[in-house]
């Protein structure tokens, strides 16, 4: 497993950035939130292609090991796309076609004799819409259990996963009711205690909070920083002052699919390298 | 239609001189009318055709008019004021009222149908066994799933096998064949070997016991318990506790052991007596216990109590006074007897029995391949490369197979069942797998377009979470698709009932005497036997009889069309 910054020899253009204290490319070493942190998914001169349409450029970026890591950017600029093929969800979308390597502890995932069912067990997703699936609460959550045949104390995961999730209070005494009864921010959390229940390594996170009121904006908030602890998140936003408040590592997406900086959140935030970044950032422009 | 038709009266808004708007205004409403008339046209021929055939099959007139005037003031005044009633009443009166008046009428109907099949097809014990056979396989699917949960193509094997086992055990093998080179006809070597039956399946090894139990102790343990633990689930749900289902299942027990007990006494057979309390009376009982314990709609309680009570008052009264009541040619001497060569006589039973049993044929057949193709076409088959062009290419030309004239598939099935399998001339099998044939495009289009309606987002939820392709498709998508696919299916029915020409050409009976008593017997569907009634010289069949026919024909479609109806509204109300 690589821990240093290996993947950046082969940095073409933009720079991944993990050391914001230093800023020249070729520096190993590691500093601030993310310093020590072993590497969990790293992108080596990523390209994601929709038919001829290029939606990704070149990325690299290292993610580590039980920190958060937001994703920032403009709408349209690549951060979902990114988000799915480290799960290789891309698979699914007939035009998409990946070149460069994602390794995941230093295996890559695109590789002949990964397969990608058992890749998404150690790396859950929670969608940038929430998407329940038309069964109970209680069937919601199950559900990964059951088709991953982790069915052994089943109805104690159920209860954790909606309590790490903020939601039990809420539907503790209707766990028979369809999860599409719920509110668009309940669903959203049902979705997040469905990705959880079932222990995965990586937790991917589109816009979690988009839909939800500022109450339980900070209780996802809350649980995302609760849930580094054990798991390395991954979680895209819109939000700046989310990622300053939640993120351990942030990196920018510019228009165009391209990773313009990437680092350490404080770093990113009071004093970036790309007048680009700060205009985004600062809200100038995006 | 016609609103769709508004659109061309609206002016151009280009239109500056008033004369163009005033011309296009004129040439929107004149299409309209014609629209409309077209409509109230075609409308207005079938009710008087369907008028006109209900009017020679029940004769209304032949009755005296006391009897209709006893009838319209005990039965049909009353009946349509309490109607009106509940219908203009706040709340669910309406529905309660028809509800309660049609689940026990659709009861009764599924429930002659049952016994129907007990007394041509299979007999009870032979059910039983059945029952109990698939029981066991359900049991050996069950343990295997317990045992090795990750051995899924072994399950596959075992979902396959042990059904078959369990149904018909090891059979005895015997082979006697001398091979030859095709050509010449040289003999190569004969092969000749037999083995002896190793294991009875359960049917067998349950009807070979010295004792069997009642027939209709067998009834109450195979069909009322389970279908009544199924409704339990229901109450139990609804009330939110877990005693309904227990509660449910002693009352449905309880009322068919005394039933079963009562019943000769009348008259009526035990066994037949369970059939339909379990499938009238179970449904009512639930229906009614949720309407008396919310206490939502109870005056709609009234319609089932005035509709008997004015048909029991009417008869009452009808026979001290003396009126003729009508002589129609549809009464139930028509549906329980064979036809016969005195119009007075005839019957469709037989016909009745066959359509029912090709329908089973069809449903049995055409709809696990259907949904099979469906899937593999929306799910597995490729979008691109050369497999992906030959995917579309017969998926193109599914939608053309779904306008072959049916003529053409009785004479493939003539070709391929009859001829090429040998399963008989006219026989109950060929008859459902050539019409199955028939509708099968339109099972895997309906099946098509209901998995293709299954949102991409819920198929990505599932795929996130780790679920393989199959698991998905089982648990997420075919879920999702199953009302749309069976709508579809149901309406398909409806037309394979109806077919006739196919039945023509693989040799289905002009008439017959006794109905199918298996898959492998010679048979006549209805629309085949009312078409030989159009052809008899005595002018009773022609106007008479076959009007009988052809309003037990659409009865029986328009009950079809009803459930799917039902079906989607379900599912509308639910997603
Ligand atoms: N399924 C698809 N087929 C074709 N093009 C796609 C598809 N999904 C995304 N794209 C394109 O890829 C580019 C990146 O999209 P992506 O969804 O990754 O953006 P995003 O950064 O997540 O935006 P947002 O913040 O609005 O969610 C866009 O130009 C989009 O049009
Ligand atoms: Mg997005």
């Amino acid at each position: 497993m690589s821990s240093d910054g290996a993947g950046q020899g082969a940095v073409t253009g933009m720079a991944d950035r993990s050391e914001p204290e230093s800023r020249t490319d070729d520096d190993p070493e590691r500093s601030g939130a993310t310093d020590g942190a072993e590497t969990v998914i790293e992108s080596r001169d990523l390209d994601v292609f929709y038919g001829d349409e290029q939606a990704l450029r070149g990325i690299d970026l290292t993610i580590p090991e039980h920190r958060v890591t937001a994703l920032i950017g403009p709408s349209g600029c690549g951060k979902s796309t990114f988000l799915r093929s480290i799960n290789r969800m891309n698979d699914l979308i007939d035009v998409a076609r990946v070149e460069g390597d994602l390794l995941f502890r230093g295996k890559n995932v695109y590789d002949e004799d990964v397969d990608p069912v058992a890749l998404r067990r150690k790396i859950g997703m929670v969608f940038q819409k929430p998407n329940p699936f038309p069964k109970s609460i209680r069937d919601n959550v199950a559900y990964g259990l059951e088709v991953q045949g982790k069915t052994d104390d089943i109805d104690e995961r159920i209860h954790t996963a909606l309590e790490r999730a903020a939601l039990i209070d809420e539907v503790e005494d209707r766990l028979d009711e369809s999860g599409l009864d719920l509110s668009g921010g309940q669903q959203q959390r049902l979705c997040i205690a469905r990705a959880i229940a079932t222990d995965p390594e990586v937790l991917l996170m589109d816009e979690p909070a988009s839909a939800l009121d500022p109450v339980a904006t900070s209780k996802v908030e809350d649980l995302v920083e609760e849930l580094a602890q054990e798991y390395t998140v991954v979680i895209v936003t819109h939000n700046m002052q989310q990622a300053a408040r939640i993120s351990d590592k942030t990196a920018v997406f510019l228009t165009g699919g391209e990773l313009v900086e990437a680092g350490d959140t404080n770093e990113i935030f009071e004093n970036p390298e790309h007048d680009r970044v700060e205009d985004y950032i600062t809200g100038k422009f995006g | 239609m016609a609103g769709g038709t508004a659109e061309p009266a609206e002016p151009p808004e280009s239109a500056g001189m008033t004369g163009t708007e005033e011309v296009s205004r004129l040439r929107g409403t004149l299409f309209e009318a014609v629209t409309l008339g077209a409509t109230v046209f075609g409308l207005l021929m079938v009710g008087v055709l369907l008028l006109y055939v209900v009017n020679d099959a029940v004769r209304p007139l032949s009755a005296d008019p006391g009897w209709h005037l006893v009838f319209f003031l005990t039965l049909v005044v009353p009946s349509l004021s309490v109607a009106a009633y509940c219908y203009t009443r706040e709340g669910p009166a309406g529905e309660v009222a028809y509800a309660t008046f049609g689940l026990p009428v659709v009861g009764l109907l599924v429930g002659a149908g049952i016994v129907v099949v007990f007394l041509e097809v299979v007999s009870v014990a032979d059910w039983f066994g059945l029952a109990l056979a698939l029981v066991a396989a359900a049991g050996a699917i069950e343990l295997h799933r317990r045992l090795r949960p990750y051995a899924a193509l072994e399950r596959l094997a075992v979902l396959i096998v042990a059904p078959l086992v369990a149904i018909f055990g090891v059979p005895a093998l015997s082979v006697d064949r001398t091979l030859a080179t095709p050509l010449t006809g040289t003999e190569l070597f004969t092969l000749s070997f037999s083995t002896p039956k190793l294991l009875p399946g359960v049917p067998e090894l349950f009807t070979s016991l010295p004792v069997l139990p009642l027939d209709w102790l067998l009834l109450v343990v195979s069909l009322t318990l389970p279908v009544a633990f199924a409704f339990g689930r229901i109450v139990s749900r609804r009330r939110e506790d877990d005693r309904g289902r227990l509660e449910t299942v002693a009352a449905a027990g309880a009322v068919a052991l005394v039933g079963a007990l009562v019943a000769p006494t009348v008259g009526i057979d035990a066994a037949h007596w369970v059939v339909l309390a379990t499938t009238t009376l179970l449904p009512l009982g639930v229906y009614l216990e949720g309407v008396v314990r919310e206490r939502a709609g109870l005056a709609g309680l009234w319609f089932p109590v005035v509709v008997v009570a004015g048909t029991l008052v009417g008869a009452l009264v009808v026979e001290t006074v003396g009126f003729a009541g009508p002589d129609p040619w549809l009464d139930w001497g028509f549906l329980t007897s064979a036809t016969s060569r005195s119009p007075a006589d005839a019957g469709i039973y037989p016909a009745l029995v066959g359509s029912i049993l090709m329908l089973v044929v069809i449903v049995v057949s055409a709809f696990p391949v259907g949904v099979g193709a469906a899937i593999y076409l929306e799910e597995y088959a490729p979008n691109s490369g050369p497999l992906g062009t030959f995917v579309t290419l017969v998926e193109i030309n599914i939608g053309n197979l779904a306008g072959v004239p049916s003529v053409v598939y009785g004479l493939l099935g003539l070709a391929i069942f009859v001829r090429t399998f040998d399963l008989g001339n006219g026989t109950v099998i060929v008859g459902g797998f050539t019409v199955g044939l028939l509708i099968l495009p339109i099972v895997i289009i309906s099946a098509q377009e209901a998995i293709r309606a299954v949102p991409d987002s819920l198929r990505q939820a599932s795929y996130g979470m780790g679920a393989t392709q199959w698991q998905t498709i089982r648990n997420v998508v075919l879920p999702r698709a199953l009302p749309g696919t069976l709508t579809g299916t149901i309406l398909a029915l409806g037309r394979a009932i109806g077919e006739t020409a196919p039945l023509l050409m693989i040799g289905a009976a002009a008439s017959v005497r006794t109905p199918p008593n298996g898959f492998f017997s010679r048979f006549s569907a209805m629309p085949r036997q009312i078409y030989s009634w159009s052809s008899e010289i005595q002018p009773e069949f022609r106007y008479g009889v076959l009007a009988a026919g052809v309003v037990t024909l659409l009865v029986v479609l328009l009950m079809m069309n009803g459930t799917a109806i039902l079906i989607r509204n379900k599912y509308q109300r639910e997603s």
